[in-house]
């Protein structure tokens, strides 16, 4: 660029002296009034870059946000991994203080030790001992019933063996007394390993699939009245022409539980028919409402489906006869709420 | 041909306004360096001292207008380094690099010194603080990112200095 192209005039002065004195009287301006100059600005003419500077900083923040967010990723990943064994834990805990209320007393809480040795598949450490009131042939209960018997007390803990220990013993009744026998360890192969025998059972008396086996009291370890498993069907022995042997799902699974209820002696001459009881009629009383609300359910997303399609069907009709429709699918509530009711009761 | 040169300085200036609201806060760093005052004396060199001058003030202005605390600071500032950078480049015809460089460094530091007066935020040791070592800083950044912009815009520059 030519020199004289930019050659100093008294008019550059001149502009130069304009633009600091404007510039100087501006900063001299209240504050009230500069802001509204300011914003004024940002506004109208400055707004595109107010908007770009705007994004520019988010993007700036979000890329430093990045590795704190993927720690919080990854530390919720962690908590969620955790999150469905403290569910189960939380649980167990919860029905095993229920059992103790129903209880009210007479038995001593006690953790299941899960170690790692080939043993445990029969017996169990558990964390009460002798200081607690534990005493050899205690029975070992879960809310879901029976687990086993207390073999060994030391002062701080115990052992005990389970169902599925080839001792095992227990005598067992159908819940109206009918049939009696007497349930242990079904030996076998590992799937078969996990049930029971009801053993003992005269020939002349047949259970049924799904009869649930209790505690009878008889022999004075186990109190009457704790669930120990349901009948799956009979096995057939050849050689006990006399008796009948029934498979039994058992009612706990050890392996499951992370802590049980040590019954005392004192308990034991009383029977608990009434503890469980009250937990099966809770129990079948959740399922019926639940299985009354899936089908509340699924009554209302048929009703919907048959109203689409009714809907679509008279798609080409006036709206007079489409009001006939909805009307139709009111009259129907009163007869889902009927099923309802069947379904609770 | 002179309005096409014109249209290019016009465009570079445009280009290094958007850098400095776009990349100067990504970079966010403590010394920044000021697109701004790059592309001012850009241009300021290829025109007159009172139209680099006006050219100051509204750039000053908009860069108040987002610092509402130093309003009128800005535009005082750049009106001045503006002219100043259009009547030296007249007396002086700095074409080389390492003057350019220089150049943007002194236009940055006396920028960011009759800011920082004018603004009265600060005072006494701070003051001196923010003039000798961060306005420094600042300078020498805006001075290496001046030199990395001239590169870029050579070709188009070049021919508008014709």
């Amino acid at each position: 660029m030519a020199t004289s192209a930019r050659a100093y005039t008294r008019w550059d002065t001149i502009l130069l002296g304009a633009c600091v004195a404007v510039a100087g009287m501006v900063r001299a301006l209240p504050e009230s009034a500069r802001e509204v100059a300011a914003s004024g600005m940002r506004r109208t003419v400055v707004a595109p870059l107010v908007g770009l500077q705007r994004d520019a900083e988010l993007s700036r923040r979000a890329w430093l946000a990045r590795d704190a967010t993927v720690l919080a990723h990854d530390s919720l990943a962690l908590r969620a991994m955790v999150v469905p064994a403290l569910q189960r834990e939380n649980e167990q805990l919860r029905r095993l203080i229920g059992l103790g209320q129903r209880m009210q007393w007479g038995f001593v809480p006690a953790e299941i030790l899960h170690g790692q040795a080939l043993a445990d598949d029969y017996t169990v450490t558990l964390s009460a001992g002798q200081r607690a009131g534990v005493k050899p042939f205690s029975p070992v209960v879960a809310p879901d019933g029976l687990i086993g018997m207390v073999k060994t007390v030391d002062p701080t803990m115990s052992t005990a063996i389970l169902w599925s220990h080839p001792d095992f013993r227990v005598s067992a009744m159908t819940a109206d007394s009918g049939v009696f026998g007497i349930v242990a360890a079904h030996l076998g192969n590992v799937p078969a390993r996990n049930l029971l025998e009801l053993r003992g059972v005269p020939v002349r008396s047949t259970l049924k699939p799904g009869t649930v086996i209790w505690s009878s009291g008889l022999g004075g370890v186990h109190p009457r009245g704790i669930p120990i498993g349901t009948v799956i069907g009979e096995e057939k022995k050849l050689a006990e022409g006399w008796a009948r042997t029934y498979l039994v799902r058992p009612a706990a699974h050890p392996a499951e539980l992370d802590a049980v209820m040590i019954l005392q002696s004192q308990v034991r001459a009383g029977g608990m028919s009434s503890v469980w009881a009250s937990v099966l009629d809770a129990d079948s009383a959740v399922r019926r409402i639940v299985a009354a609300g899936d089908s509340l359910k699924g009554l209302a997303a048929a009703d919907s489906a048959r109203a689409a399609a009714a809907r679509r069907a008279t798609a080409p009709i006036d709206s007079s006869s489409r009001v006939g429709v909805r009307r139709d699918s009111l009259q129907r509530t009163p007869a889902r709420r009927d099923s309802a009711l069947r379904q609770l009761q | 041909m002179r309005s096409w040169a014109g249209l290019r300085t016009a465009l570079a200036f445009v280009i290094l306004v958007v850098l400095h609201y776009t990349l100067r806060p990504m970079l966010g760093w403590r010394a920044e360096p000021d697109f701004l005052v790059i592309a001012l004396l850009l241009v300021a060199i290829r025109v007159r001292p009172g139209a680099a001058a006006l050219l100051g003030f509204f750039t000053g202005m908009v860069a108040d207008s987002l610092a509402v605390h130093a309003f009128g600071a800005s535009a005082m500032a750049m009106s001045a380094i503006a002219f100043s950078a259009s009547w030296l480049k007249a007396v002086f015809f700095a074409d080389n690099m390492a003057l350019n460089a220089f150049f943007f460094f002194v236009g940055k530091w006396v920028y960011n010194a009759v800011y920082l007066l004018a603004e009265r935020r600060f005072g006494g040791g701070e003051l001196l603080m923010q003039i000798l070592v961060w306005s420094s800083l600042s300078a020498a950044v805006t001075a290496f990112a001046g030199l990395a912009t001239l590169l870029v815009l050579r070709p188009m520059l070049r021919t508008s200095m014709s």
